[in-house]
């Protein structure tokens, strides 16, 4: 425990300045991908596995707490996507280190100038879903029930 | 491949070296192929399903439209191949940082590493069967 708590301390504090927040970002958007996709893999496998349990969590999954999450995991794969090709070019070219600043804040601009709005279009799209549904006298933070995909059971 | 030594500081020396083949090597080169792929394929899948469509429209039906289709699904099996793998080698890889038990890093390396096959056999098995007619 004491280790984990020098850990998270040390990433923050120690003074590697950009390359260390890149190291940073690239190890914790890749977890976060990572706890998403085996999550998001294993569910679409029920697809065909079991029909209903996927067809019951992708109604799940339009309850605007996972939306945010959703809008997470974009954001991690922008980032880590864009930041890994950094990574690949310099750990091919070890003459362009000298630009690991400039080239780790390329890497957050270009990651910004991105994101920013496909947040606000996914943004909308689950403003939009809650607005139509509130019109119809229903909520999108209802949980949907698993009997009502019994149409889909094999 | 280049290995590298900055003596005197500022000043970065590149110097060639031959590296020996192994297994450790090759995943490092696969974590490097399949991030540049899925700049392709994951970043592409994330832009068609999640802001071309959404998922709050999205539907089983809308899932059986796509796999009636090989090429989607070759897309979708191809890009499973590369990002589980990626992603448990980058999991081990952060664990290593922690873990300095030899036993302990083999042990969590066996079943990482059943768990990369058993999950991309069963999802391969899922997309290569689904039969877009079982749909209602």
């Amino acid at each position: 425990m004491t280790s984990l708590i020098l850990t998270v301390r040390e990433s923050i504090r120690y003074r590697g300045r950009s390359g260390q927040y890149s190291w940073l970002a690239h190890r914790i958007s890749g977890l976060a991908i990572l706890f998403f996709l085996v999550i998001h893999v294993w569910d679409t496998a029920n697809a065909h596995f079991w029909p209903q349990a996927y067809a019951w969590s992708i109604a799940l999954f339009k309850n605007p707490l996972f939306g945010i999450g959703e809008i997470g995991v974009m954001a991690a794969v922008l980032y880590h996507a864009f930041n890994g090709i950094r990574i690949t070019i310099l750990d091919f070219k070890p003459e362009w280190w000298r630009h690991q600043r400039a080239s780790s804040l390329i890497t957050w601009g270009l990651f910004l100038v991105i994101f920013v709005p496909i947040a606000i279009l996914m943004f909308s799209h689950m403003i939009g879903h809650c607005s139509e549904l509130a019109a119809a006298g229903d909520s999108c933070l209802r949980i949907p029930a698993f009997s009502d995909f019994a149409q889909y059971a094999r | 491949m280049a290995s590298i030594s900055s003596n005197p500081p500022g000043k970065i020396t590149v110097r060639r070296v031959k590296l020996e083949r192994s297994y450790e090597r090759y995943l490092w080169l696969f974590m490097r192929l399949s991030g540049v792929a899925m700049l392709i394929l994951a970043v592409g899948h994330m832009v068609i399903q999640h802001v071309l469509n959404s998922s709050t429209n999205l539907t089983i039906q809308f899932v059986a439209a796509q796999w009636d289709n090989w090429g989607w699904k070759a897309f979708d099996i191809l890009l499973l191949w590369m990002a589980i793998p990626h992603g448990i080698r980058g999991l081990f890889n952060i664990l290593s940082d922690y873990i300095h038990n030899n036993g302990a890093r083999r042990v969590i390396s066996v079943i990482l590493g059943l768990f990369v096959v058993a999950t991309v056999i069963w999802a391969t098995i899922a997309i290569v069967l689904f039969d877009p007619a079982i749909v209602p």
